[in-house]
């Protein structure tokens, strides 16, 4: 069986490869912005792993256990919360990147990001 | 006062959204936006150096009570020094920066008052956010918390580029945004693979584990990891390849926006450039990245500039060239380069400013940007050609200005540290910055006026030349003293090396 650690971080890997093929390759812009997407979930991924711990515990200090046991089996709580504020942000840069792309369609007619982007300076 | 520490950053926010609240009274939008400008810059006067620990989350080891209830592997280990909380850090040289960040910030909104008769509180609300981000970043030493910052300001940046009445912002906008989209997770990728390493996002805990051995600098992840931040610096500072967006960016935005818009890329350029020294200074490769980056920078833009005839994209690529002197004192590594990096950098914010502020004065009176259309305005404006003429010699480094002083630190700095040729480059360069200038600078006041050329009959906003004004003589006043500022800078840098 895969370790889980392993497959969470290949899965990271293969949102951002993904997404970064949509973001060079695919002409469509709303396209590369769901390949930005792609990329910014695998790095947030790939931090959560970072927090995983074989038979680990969810990192809540509970009456009864003692601080030694507590140490050994928490998940490390920091990634969790470093997600937390990066899926805000990302979420805000998503807008308003779409909220552009529906006023550049409203201009151009088009969605193509080299009709769109073309050879503007 | 420490407790002041954390107001450099609350304050701009609060008031950024109580703008956006107020966002259609005008008069309030004004009154408001004046009055939290002009208070900014006395907040880091009256700071106290020192610590600021969010929500008194101090190290374990300031802490003797707990320390000695905790575990003999936590009390008496690396783990006890470990930073828990986010950790605001105030010297020097954040007071300098913040001071003359935060008048510049202050000119930049009084020059929007007195052009604008209607100011819409969401674009005040975005010139505050900005301030607020590079000010945290300037400031944190957690580098998650920079991380988080730096979003908000790339998005403040393309909320003012979208401010502007340019027919192409939405483009310039949209690129610039998807190649932040990619530059910042990058950034992030590059965090979480220290993070990984050193077990903390803050920055002072990194560079102790790094310093002590506690994890190994020749790993691969380390190297990874540098390559990646650096990749995601090179994007906030508009260095190549992310050069000619970055210049775009500038010529699209309004000019007192575009001054801002600079002011902030420097101090992310010098927030996130201070944390890589620290965190990477035992790298060989570091020095030479820097250097080949800095130096492709300043060829690159330049060349573009000298092709250039719309003087918002040639100010813009003059602006991202110069950034390339920072870059290089950063390179060198010396405490000499450091010092002149940080003062050259002070210098990018206020002569910039000047340019931008300048020239945007012919924006607004002849609607022009292309400087073959234009000629012969010394006629209209002879005060504002002086204070534009003399801001881009301050550019171009003559003396007695400011920008002669912090490069002729930096070409000391690279003969003392046997590196002649760079000093060559930096002298040639400031050359071809000077003829690119007095080229714009000709076309603009001295050449025959053009027939067709029409001026409006208004007068110039009082408030530009109030600002400009007031830049110029900081410009003089740090040519002649410039001991103001470097004594500080060199405090600060002692304590990096």
């Amino acid at each position: 069986m895969i370790d889980t650690q392993l497959a969470a971080l290949l899965s990271s890997g293969s949102f951002i490869i993904i997404g970064l093929y949509a973001a060079i390759f695919i002409d469509n812009i709303i396209k590369k912005i769901i390949g930005l997407s792609f990329i910014e979930e695998g790095a947030n991924m790939f931090l959560i792993t970072l927090a995983y711990r074989p038979d680990g515990i969810v990192p809540i200090f509970l009456p009864g256990m003692t601080p030694e046991w507590f140490a050994s089996k928490s998940a490390y709580p920091l990634p969790h919360a470093l997600v937390l504020t990066s899926i805000v942000i990302g979420a805000s840069t998503l807008a308003i990147m779409l909220a552009i792309a529906m006023v550049l369609y409203n201009k151009h007619g088009s969605l193509s990001a080299s009709v769109i982007l073309g050879d503007k300076k | 006062m420490n407790d002041l520490i954390p107001l450099m950053v609350i304050v701009p926010i609060i008031v950024a959204i109580l703008l956006n609240l107020f966002s259609k009274q005008n008069t309030t939008v004004k009154i408001l936006s004046f009055l939290v400008a002009i208070v900014l810059p006395i907040i880091p006067i009256l700071s106290n150096y020192g610590l600021h620990y969010f929500g008194g989350h101090a190290p374990l080891i300031d802490n003797g009570n707990l320390l000695n209830s905790l575990p003999s592997y936590i009390s008496d280990g690396a783990l006890s020094t470990f930073h828990i909380g986010i950790t605001y850090s105030f010297e020097s040289l954040q007071r300098i920066l913040l001071f003359f960040l935060f008048v510049v910030g202050f000119l930049c909104i009084l020059t929007t008052l007195g052009e604008r008769k209607r100011i819409p509180g969401s674009y005040m609300f975005l010139m505050f956010m900005g301030l607020a981000a590079v000010t945290a970043m300037l400031l944190s030493d957690d580098i998650f918390h920079m991380y988080i910052f730096f979003e908000i300001a790339i998005v403040a940046q393309v909320g003012i580029v979208l401010a502007s009445t340019d027919d192409l912002k939405y483009e310039v906008a949209m690129k610039y945004l998807l190649l932040g989209s990619v530059g910042g997770p990058i950034l992030l990728i590059g965090i979480g693979f220290l993070l990984g390493l050193v077990g903390s996002v803050n920055i002072t805990d990194i560079v102790y584990a790094v310093k002590n051995g506690l994890i190994n600098t020749s790993s691969p992840v380390f190297l990874f990891s540098f390559g990646l931040i650096f990749f995601g610096w090179l994007y906030s500072v508009g260095l190549p390849p992310f050069h000619t967006i970055k210049s775009s960016i500038y010529s699209k935005a309004v000019p007192s926006g575009s001054a801002l818009l600079q002011a902030l890329s420097v101090v992310i350029f010098i927030s996130l450039g201070i944390t890589i020294f620290r965190i990477y200074s035992s790298l060989p490769l570091l020095e030479v990245f820097l250097i080949f980056f800095s130096l492709s920078g300043m060829i690159l833009s330049l060349t573009m500039a000298i092709m250039e005839n719309d003087f918002k994209r040639m100010i813009g690529f003059l602006a991202v060239g110069e950034l390339g002197y920072i870059g290089l004192g950063f390179g060198i590594g010396t405490k000499l380069s450091l010092t002149a990096a940080l003062f050259q950098g002070l210098n990018e914010i206020i002569i910039t400013a000047i340019l931008f502020i300048g020239f945007g004065v012919i924006l607004y009176l002849t609607k022009i940007s292309d400087i073959t259309k234009l000629g012969g305005l010394i006629e209209n404006n002879p005060k504002i050609a002086i204070i534009v003429l003399l801001g881009g010699f301050a550019m171009a480094g003559v003396p007695p200005l400011n920008g002669f002083q912090s490069k002729l630190m930096l070409i000391q700095s690279a003969l003392n540290d046997n590196l002649p040729e760079l000093a060559i480059i930096m002298i040639l360069i400031s050359i071809i910055t000077f003829m690119t200038f007095m080229k714009a600078f000709h076309s603009i006041y001295l050449k025959p006026k053009p027939k067709n050329l029409i001026v409006e009959d208004v007068r110039v906003p009082r408030s530009s030349i109030f600002a400009m004004a007031v830049l110029i003589v900081i410009c003089i006043v740090l040519g002649i003293m410039p001991t103001l500022v470097t004594n500080g800078f060199s405090g600060f840098v002692g304590g990096l090396i």
